[in-house]
C-alpha cells in the first residue's frame, strides 16, 4: 500500500477516535453511557442502527460472497422491512414508556429475575462470541497490509476498540457514526466508480450486468422453497423477519441504539428509515462483489485471494502441486475468457444462436474454474490445517489493494475499520451495559452510586473485549464470516425472541413456564443445528414457535398464577 | 365530546412528522419491499 493510502486510513481514523472521545469526555452517570441520555433525533438513531449493524464483516466478505454465489444473499434481509415496522408498533413504545436500560430487565418486571437472568446470559454468550468476529474481520485486513500474523493484529485491533469504547460508551459511538456512515457510503460508491472504470473501454455497463448475468451472479431472488437452501425468497422473507425481529427487538446492542431516541416518534423514524434503506444498501455492496467478477473476466485473478496462503503454499513442500493447479486455474480462467469475448461478439451482432453457444461455453468454463478453486483451497487446507481453505473473506480486499487507484485504496480500507469500530464498540457497550444493569447491579450491588456503575461498566467493557479477542483466534475455521455470524446469533435469537413474544402477548403465562419452555427451545435448536441441514434461518422460527407453544402448554398443565401484566394503557 | 389525551412525557403525540399517520408510514415500508422484490425479480430474469 502506497504512503498517500496510509496517511488517507491514519487521518480518517485519528479523526473519528479524537472526534468521538472529545464529544463525550464528561460522560459520568450510568443512563448517559448505556443509551447517549435518551437525546438522538430520528436521523442519527438511523445511522447508528445501521452502523451497528454494518461492520466490516459487510466490507469485506459480503462482496465476495456475491462474487462466488452472486446476489442471493440479498434475500436474507427480506424480512428486516417487516420486522422494523412490527418493533415500531409494539416493542419500542414499551421500552421506552418502562424507562428501561436494557432490553432484559423488561423480563423481570413482566416474569421475574430468573428469566431476565437467562435472556441477558443467551445475549451475553452469542454476542460475546460474535463480537470475536466483529473484531477479526478487519483484524484480516492488517494481517495482508503488514503481513503480520492475524492473531496479533487481531488483538491490536481488539486493543483499540476496547479504548475507543471504554472512554465513551454509548454516546462515543452514536457521534461518530454519522461520520463513519459518510465514509462508508462515499467509500463503497467510490469503489463501484473505479471498478466499473477498470472494465475494458470496449464493454459497456450494460454488457458488464449481462456478462454477471449468464455467470449466475444476479439470481437475487429464487421463489422455490426447500429447507436446507439457506437463501430463498422464503427462508429470507419468514426466517430473515424472526432474525431480525429478535436481532432489532432483544438484542442490547440495537434496543441500545434505538433506546438513545429521544423520543418514541424519534426511535420509530430511526427503524423505519433503516427498513426502507437496508435491503437497497446490501444490494449495492453484493453488486460491488458481482462487478468484481466481471472485472476478473478481463484481468487475471489470483488462484488464491488470500496472498498469505498463496506465498505460503508457493514457498512450501506442496509447491509442485500448487504450481500444477494454478495451471489448471489459468487455463480455465483463459477459457472463460475467450467464451466471454464471442459471448460480447454475438450479443453485438445480434446472433441468438452464436449467443447461446457462448452463454453455454461461459458456463461449462465456470464449472472447471470452480473445480480448480476448489482443487487450491484443499491445498491450503493441507499445508495449514487451521484454515478451512476459504478465501471468500479475501476477495474484496485483494481486488482493492492489487486494482484501485491511490487514495482510494485507503479511503475504502478507512470505510472497512469504520464500520468495525462502530459495531464492535455498540456491541461491547451492550455486552457491558447488560453485565451491569441485568447482572452486577441487580445481583450484587443494587444501591451503589451511578459513578461507580459507569467505572463497573468501562472495566465489564474491557473483559469482554477480551473474550472477544479470545474467540477471535478461532475465527479462520469458521468460513464466510458473514455467514458464521448469523449462523450463531440464529442459535439463541429464535429462544430470546420467543420469551419477549410472550411476554408481550400472552398476559396468562407467568414465569415458570417460559422458564422452562426457553430451555427446552434451546436444546431442541442446538440439536437441529448439531443433527440435521435445516438452513440457519428457520432457527429462528423454530426456537421462537417452540418457547410460545411450550410456554402455553406448560401454563395450562401447571396451572401457574397468570405472569404480570406491565404494558401501560395506550 | 372528549379531547384526545396529551402525549406522554418524551413524546411529541401520536402523528408522525411527514405522511399523515404511522399506517401511511408502515405500508410505504412494506410498498418499498415490494418494489425492490419485484425489481430484483426482472433483473434476474433480464440478464439470465
Amino acid at each position: 500500500m502506497k504512503t498517500a493510502d496510509w496517511l488517507v486510513l491514519a487521518g480518517t481514523l485519528t479523526f473519528i477516535v479524537v472526534y468521538g472521545t472529545w464529544k463525550t469526555r464528561r460522560q459520568r452517570n450510568l443512563d448517559s453511557f448505556v443509551l447517549a441520555g435518551h437525546s438522538l433525533p430520528w436521523w442519527m438513531v438511523a445511522l447508528s442502527v445501521m452502523a451497528t449493524q454494518a461492520s466490516a464483516i459487510t466490507f469485506l466478505s459480503t462482496p465476495g460472497q456475491a462474487f462466488k454465489d452472486g446476489l442471493g444473499f440479498v434475500q436474507f434481509y427480506f424480512g428486516l422491512p417487516l420486522a422494523m415496522v412490527v418493533l415500531s408498533i409494539t416493542a419500542v413504545p414499551i421500552y421506552h414508556r418502562l424507562k428501561v436500560l436494557t432490553a432484559y430487565e423488561y423480563l423481570e418486571r413482566r416474569f421475574d429475575a430468573r428469566t431476565r437472568a437467562l435472556a441477558a446470559g443467551l445475549f451475553l454468550v452469542q454476542r460475546g462470541l460474535a463480537t470475536g468476529l466483529t473484531i477479526y474481520a478487519p483484524s484480516v485486513v492488517l494481517s495482508v497490509l503488514l503481513d503480520w500474523p492475524v492473531s496479533v493484529t487481531t488483538a491490536g485491533v481488539g486493543l483499540l476498540v476496547i479504548v475507543y469504547t471504554a472512554t465513551g460508551g454509548s454516546r462515543a459511538v452514536s457521534v461518530t457514526q454519522l461520520q463513519q456512515m459518510l465514509v462508508i457510503l462515499s467509500g463503497m460508491g467510490l469503489a463501484l466508480v473505479a471498478i466499473l472504470r477498470l472494465l475494458p473501454h470496449d464493454v459497456s455497463f450494460s454488457e458488464a450486468v449481462a456478462v454477471a448475468g449468464v455467470s449466475g451472479k444476479l439470481n437475487a431472488v429464487d421463489f422455490s422453497f426447500d429447507l436446507s437452501n439457506r437463501y430463498n425468497f422464503w427462508s429470507g422473507l419468514i426466517g430473515g423477519f424472526f432474525l431480525a425481529l429478535s436481532y432489532f427487538g432483544t438484542d442490547q446492542s440495537q434496543v441500545g441504539r434505538y433506546l438513545s431516541g429521544r423520543s418514541i416518534t424519534q426511535s420509530r423514524l430511526g427503524l423505519l428509515f433503516n427498513g426502507l434503506a437496508k435491503v437497497p444498501m446490501q444490494f449495492l455492496i453484493l453488486f460491488v462483489g458481482a462487478m468484481v467478477f466481471v472485472v476478473y473476466q478481463f484481468v487475471p485473478p489470483p488462484a488464491h485471494f488470500n496472498p498469505v496462503e498463496s506465498r505460503r503454499l508457493a514457498a512450501g513442500p506442496l509447491r509442485a502441486e500448487y504450481a500444477e493447479a494454478e495451471g489448471e486455474h489459468r487455463a480455465a480462467v483463459d477459457e472463460r475468457r475467450a467464451a466471454v469475448g464471442r459471448y460480447l461478439a454475438a450479443r453485438r451482432d445480434g446472433s441468438p444462436a452464436a449467443e447461446g453457444a457462448a452463454r453455454d461455453a461461459i458456463r461449462a468454463a465456470g464449472t472447471r474454474y470452480d473445480s480448480a478453486r476448489e482443487r487450491v483451497s484443499a491445498l491450503v487446507r493441507k499445508s495449514n490445517p487451521l484454515s478451512d481453505g476459504r478465501d471468500t473473506n479475501y476477495v474484496f480486499l485483494r481486488f482493492v489493494l492489487e486494482n484501485l487507484p491511490t487514495g482510494l485504496v485507503g479511503l475504502i480500507l478507512a470505510a472497512v475499520f469504520s464500520a468495525a469500530m462502530s459495531s464492535a464498540s455498540a456491541e461491547l457497550t451492550a455486552l457491558a451495559s447488560t453485565t451491569v444493569v441485568d447482572g452486577y447491579k441487580r445481583f450484587v450491588r443494587p444501591d451503589a452510586t451511578d459513578a461507580h456503575y459507569v467505572a463497573v461498566s468501562r472495566r465489564a467493557t474491557v473483559l469482554w473485549g477480551v473474550v472477544a479477542v479470545a474467540f477471535a483466534q478461532f475465527a479462520s475455521k469458521l468460513g464466510t464470516l458473514v455467514e458464521a455470524v448469523n449462523v450463531l446469533g440464529s442459535l439463541f435469537y429464535g429462544t430470546i425472541l420467543g420469551i419477549f413474544l410472550v411476554a408481550f402477548y400472552a398476559k396468562s403465562v407467568g414465569g415458570r413456564a417460559v422458564f422452562g419452555a426457553a430451555l427446552i427451545s434451546e436444546a431442541a435448536v442446538l440439536l437441529l443445528f448439531a443433527c440435521t441441514k435445516v438452513s440457519f434461518l428457520w432457527f429462528n422460527v423454530v426456537g421462537c414457535l417452540l418457547v410460545v407453544a411450550l410456554a402455553l402448554l406448560l401454563q395450562v398443565a401447571r396451572g401457574e398464577a397468570a405472569g404480570r401484566s406491565l404494558e401501560p394503557a395506550a | 365530546m372528549t379531547a384526545s389525551p396529551p402525549p406522554r412525557p418524551g413524546e411529541e403525540g401520536d402523528r408522525p412528522p411527514v405522511g399523515g399517520s404511522w399506517a401511511v408510514l408502515y405500508a410505504g415500508v412494506i410498498a418499498n419491499l415490494v418494489l425492490l422484490v419485484v425489481l430484483f425479480s426482472v433483473l434476474a430474469r433480464t440478464f439470465r
